[in-house]
């Protein structure tokens, strides 16, 4: 215990400026509410300050100075509370520092003195988060900081807050004192010397960087070449100081991130101190914010459209039942449900609707039909339209019946068709077959097409009846949705989605819950929140952030993650938000491969390939275990039982190798995918979500893009190529003669993910920043082209012809599996 | 032991044990192998010579599997080093994509060395000091040596 001191040898002016800027990633005490945080700081027990109280954050920013009398030997301790709790003994206590005034500042230089501290526990034990952002200055001439903040005109030394306070002198009702708070910091908490860095790699000062972003504690010593900030703050750097709420911070990567405390994002742009930057950089942020929602809302996938091979495109016998007029020559025109002779087959039942449209009831299968069992055989199949019209008898019978809601029926021209009374559309794709019968259509096309039909025509993935409504405030939609949507059970989910949202008015046809995941993904993936950060493939496509632990809620915030994944997929709508294809890969139960690790890290990645292809003995001196920097803690682990003490050798480096990428993507972050997947089960059944591969998936959750092809070309560098060379023209032929999936699906193979940055394609990244499309002549024409998505790479041979051309890029983006094609 | 422990005490025996000539190194701190403190005297015949250079070495949890950093933390005046706090310099092996895992400290520090010996003006990070070097030799080769007496003694 410190006694407060009295101090008499403190100057009778003030001589030290105290801005008490930000906390960054406080406890959250309570599930379902955020704290209202403020802050007392108190020098030498005896002068107390208080800063406004923020509602509802874990990140409050007051940057707010008061100016104090201190001396060398004071000691400054800055408390956090929550300001609906602080009045119970110690249960609204969020944290607090101690720094002794003449370890930090200088009174001779002048300096000011930025100081990134990790909160501490008080003596009571409570856990507490995050970090706390001060800044100490001797020259008390400036402005205070305070008033430089748009919005924050808080000055210098405000005395009071709300109800409680009134006392600037005094402690607070409940406030413990500072005698209550530990004493003088201890190593761990060490005072850094003028100079140092705010964010340099002392253990005790990581879990306040990790809290930041993603693992920068280890970030600093992984950090390449000429990647570190030196003595820089992180509100400053070699441009000078950032405008006022803004921080400058480090990735898993090493990259260099912006974080704007007031709007809670952040931006990978440096923002601009210059006047009139906070207007501009708020209506370029609304601007993509449009872009990005318009692009959003024109999305689709095959099922929705209606495709070249869609059969609405014919004249079709209207949908509802017109064909009741007999037509000798092209059978029944609604065949399904018009009358088969004779006895129903065992244990079959014909009934009636309310409306009076039969249908059939299996006791068999306890399932039901429209189409008439009677009838099924006579039904005859064309093996594709250019099949010599071949008619194949089809024992639809043998398939079992329709799923429920689906019924076939036959054109003018008796081909079969099928309607999906539940969504009102009509496919040529019999929803119970495997593979289609449409010859004629690319392959890959085909199978998405149909496994997306027969995924839909599940009976898992029928809406229930009845309503689920969800209502969120736009303003706290993050909060809202993860109250709503985690209060209702999954079943309750898979009714009828009712999005309102509060204060507006609108039913949900719809549109605003198209809104509402397109708002909700830019949320809940924000790095800002330490969920997700982005990979290492560029600066957007999204992986598990493996320290998103600093948040003790996280398991939680997975498992809603993965129900608004379902959610999304279950009632039809996208989310603008692009995985690694490693975690694509992991929902489908996907072994990993050495491939997927060139997306998370491909310096890693390199090294490892780099192992598998020289002899290592005597070189690496590795054994089977690896390190993992937690927090600032480096911890040993083994990647097979008793691992570290087994040596790695040319003979074993294969399992070595495949143990270590397992590690590395998917085991360091098994418990936040384990949440996420359970919560994504709850909504969409693995046995079904299997269907699809990693690709497929990606669509189906981010759905299809428009994609400009004039922009794409625009945005094109070639080598070895030139624009006007043949192959270069067949190139961009082909691709203008392509529908959307196909565009998106040769976006995969190159780049590794169908997004389209913002901007268009001048903006294309690379795993090692900006990366525009680039077709390199590389192959002989008899092989087919290839990608290197780390680079957005296609290597395309000197086709001789448009056709050749067609088949080998078709062939090369269908048959290539996996995201990694290096 | 950890594994990248286990590499850098290797190394790290190695480097004492026999340093290049006018290298001498320690660690930062005895408990933590991933920082070293490099003493590096200015290659004699060079505007560096009689200065004496402190350079940080830190080698990441990954290391081998990705490269160490190499900063100067006293000020040099050079074609291919930040001629600021950072000290950064630009060292062809260190880059991520040419990075091996079998290389050795040993030759990190060679290298660096080397650099003193002969810049490489065009893969400079400090353009005017590049042009300098490239058009006045004896303009840069002066200048360096007051900088050196300046900050490396």
């Amino acid at each position: 215990m410190v006694a407060p001191r009295m101090d008499s040898s403190l100057p009778a002016q003030p001589n030290l400026r105290l801005t008490i800027i930000a906390a960054d990633g406080l406890y959250k005490r309570d599930v379902f509410r955020f704290p209202d945080p403020f802050a007392v700081a108190t020098l030498n027990g005896e002068q107390t300050k208080t800063t406004t109280v923020i509602k509802r954050t874990l990140n409050p920013y007051w940057n707010e100075s008061f100016d104090m009398r201190a001396s060398e030997e004071s000691i400054l301790a800055v408390q956090i509370f929550d300001q609906k709790k602080f009045k119970k003994k110690d249960q609204g206590f969020l944290g607090v520092i101690n720094v002794r005034i003449g370890d930090v500042v200088d009174f001779s230089s002048g300096q000011d003195q930025m100081l990134t501290r990790d909160l501490k526990k008080s003596t009571d034990n409570l856990v507490v988060h995050g970090k706390l952002i001060i800044n100490l200055s001797t020259n008390l001439d400036a402005p205070p900081r305070g008033n430089l903040a748009p919005g924050n005109n808080a000055a210098a030394g405000r005395p009071s807050m709300g109800t409680s306070a009134g006392s600037s002198t005094s402690g607070f009702p409940g406030a413990p004192s500072p005698a209550h708070t530990p004493g003088p910091p201890g190593p761990s908490g060490a005072p850094m010397p003028n100079g140092g860095m705010p964010s340099g790699p002392t253990p005790g000062h990581a879990p306040a960087a990790g809290s930041a972003g993603p693992s920068a504690g280890g970030s600093q010593a992984n950090g390449g070449p000429g990647r570190q900030n030196g003595t820089f703050s992180s509100f400053e750097d070699a441009q000078g100081r950032l405008p006022a709420g803004w921080e400058r911070r480090e990735d898993n990567l090493g990259r260099t991130y912006y974080v704007d405390h007031n709007t809670r994002s952040t931006s990978w742009n440096r923002p601009s101190a210059t006047g009139g930057g906070e207007t501009q950089r708020n209506n370029e942020r609304v601007a993509n914010t449009q872009v990005e929602r318009q692009r959003h809302q024109e999305r689709t996938l095959p099922e929705d459209r209606t495709g070249a091979s869609s059969p609405s495109r014919e004249p079709l016998p209207a949908a509802t039942n017109g064909g009741n007029t007999a037509n000798a020559a092209t059978m029944m025109a609604t065949g399904a449900t018009t009358a088969g002779t004779g006895e129903l087959p065992p244990l079959w039942e014909q009934r009636h609707t309310p409306e009076g449209r039969p249908y059939f009831v299996d006791h068999n299968t306890r399932t039901t039909t429209w189409v008439d069992p009677r009838r099924q055989q006579y039904i005859r199949m064309y093996g594709g339209q250019n099949a010599n019209n071949t008619i194949q008898q089809q024992p639809v019978s043998q398939l079992g019946p329709l799923p429920s809601g689906w019924e076939m029926r036959l054109t003018n021209t008796a081909r079969v068709y099928f309607v999906d009374h539940n969504t009102k559309t009509t496919t040529w794709d019999d929803p119970r077959l495997p593979s289609s019968l449409d010859q004629n259509v690319p392959q890959y096309k085909r199978d998405f097409r149909r496994k997306l039909i027969y995924f839909r025509s599940q009976p898992a993935l029928r809406i229930l009846s009845g309503q689920c409504h969800v209502k969120i405030r736009r303003s706290h939609i993050f909060e809202d949705s993860y109250a709503e949507i985690m209060r209702q059970s999954a079943t309750d989910l898979k009714k009828r989605l009712m999005i309102k949202f509060d204060g507006e008015d609108g039913l949900d046809y719809g549109g605003l819950s198209r809104e509402f995941f397109f708002l909700l993904s830019h949320e809940m993936f924000n790095p800002f929140y330490c969920l997700f950060e982005y990979s290492a493939h560029d600066n957007y496509t999204l992986q598990i952030n493996p320290h998103s632990g600093i948040n003790p809620e996280h398991l939680n915030y997975f498992k809603f993650i993965g129900r608004v994944v379902g959610l999304a997929i279950f009632h039809r709508r996208f989310l603008d938000a692009f995985f690694i294809g490693a975690l694509y890969k992991m929902m489908l139960n996907k072994a990993v491969s050495l491939s997927d690790m060139e997306g998370v890290d491909a310096d890693f990645h390199r090294s490892l390939q780099w192992m598998l292809d020289n002899p290592i003995e005597g070189v690496l001196d590795q054994t089977f275990s690896t390190e993992d920097e937690r927090f600032g803690q480096t911890q040993v682990e083994d990647l097979k039982p008793g691992g570290r003490d087994i040596e790695v050798t040319d003979e074993n480096k294969k399992e070595y190798v495949d143990l270590m990428v397992k590690w590395r993507i998917q085991k360091r972050i098994d418990e936040q995918f384990q949440a996420f997947i359970t919560g994504f089960h709850e909504l969409i059944p693995a046995e079904l979500v299997n269907v699809f591969d990693e690709r497929e998936l990606e669509l189906l959750i981010g759905g299809i893009a428009e994609i400009d092809v004039d922009d794409w070309k625009k945005h094109t560098d070639y080598r070895g190529y030139t624009e006007s060379d043949e192959v270069i023209k067949f190139f961009w032929q082909t691709i203008r003669s392509w529908d959307g999936e196909q565009k998106s699906r040769l976006l995969q193979f190159a780049t590794g993910t169908s997004r389209i940055p913002v901007n268009g394609f001048k903006d294309l990244q690379g795993s090692d920043g900006p990366r525009r499309f680039t077709i390199e002549k590389q192959g002989e024409v008899n092989n087919l082209p290839k990608s290197h998505t780390c680079f957005n790479r296609l290597d395309l041979p000197a086709y001789k012809s448009l056709d050749q051309l067609q088949t080998k890029l078709t062939m090369a983006v269908e048959e290539t599996m996996g995201f990694g094609q290096e | 032991m950890a594994n990248s422990q286990r590499r850098i005490t290797k190394e790290l025996a190695e480097v004492t044990s026999d340093p290049p000539a006018g290298v001498t190194v320690s660690l930062a701190n005895e408990s933590n192998v991933h920082e070293w403190n490099i003493m590096m005297d200015g290659p004699p015949g060079t505007p560096y010579a009689g200065g004496k250079f402190k350079l940080l070495l830190v080698l990441p949890t990954d290391y081998p599997f990705k490269a160490p950093t190499l900063n100067f933390k006293t000020k040099i005046w050079h074609p291919n080093v930040t001629f600021d706090e950072k000290g950064s310099m630009c060292l062809g092996m260190l880059k991520g994509d040419v990075w091996k895992p079998s290389s050795k400290i040993m030759s990190i520090l060679t290298a660096a060395q080397q650099l003193l010996v002969e810049p490489n003006p065009d893969d400079a990070v400090e353009a005017s000091i590049a042009q300098k070097f490239k058009e006045d030799k004896a303009g840069f080769i002066k200048e360096a040596q007051e900088y050196t007496k300046k900050y490396a003694n």
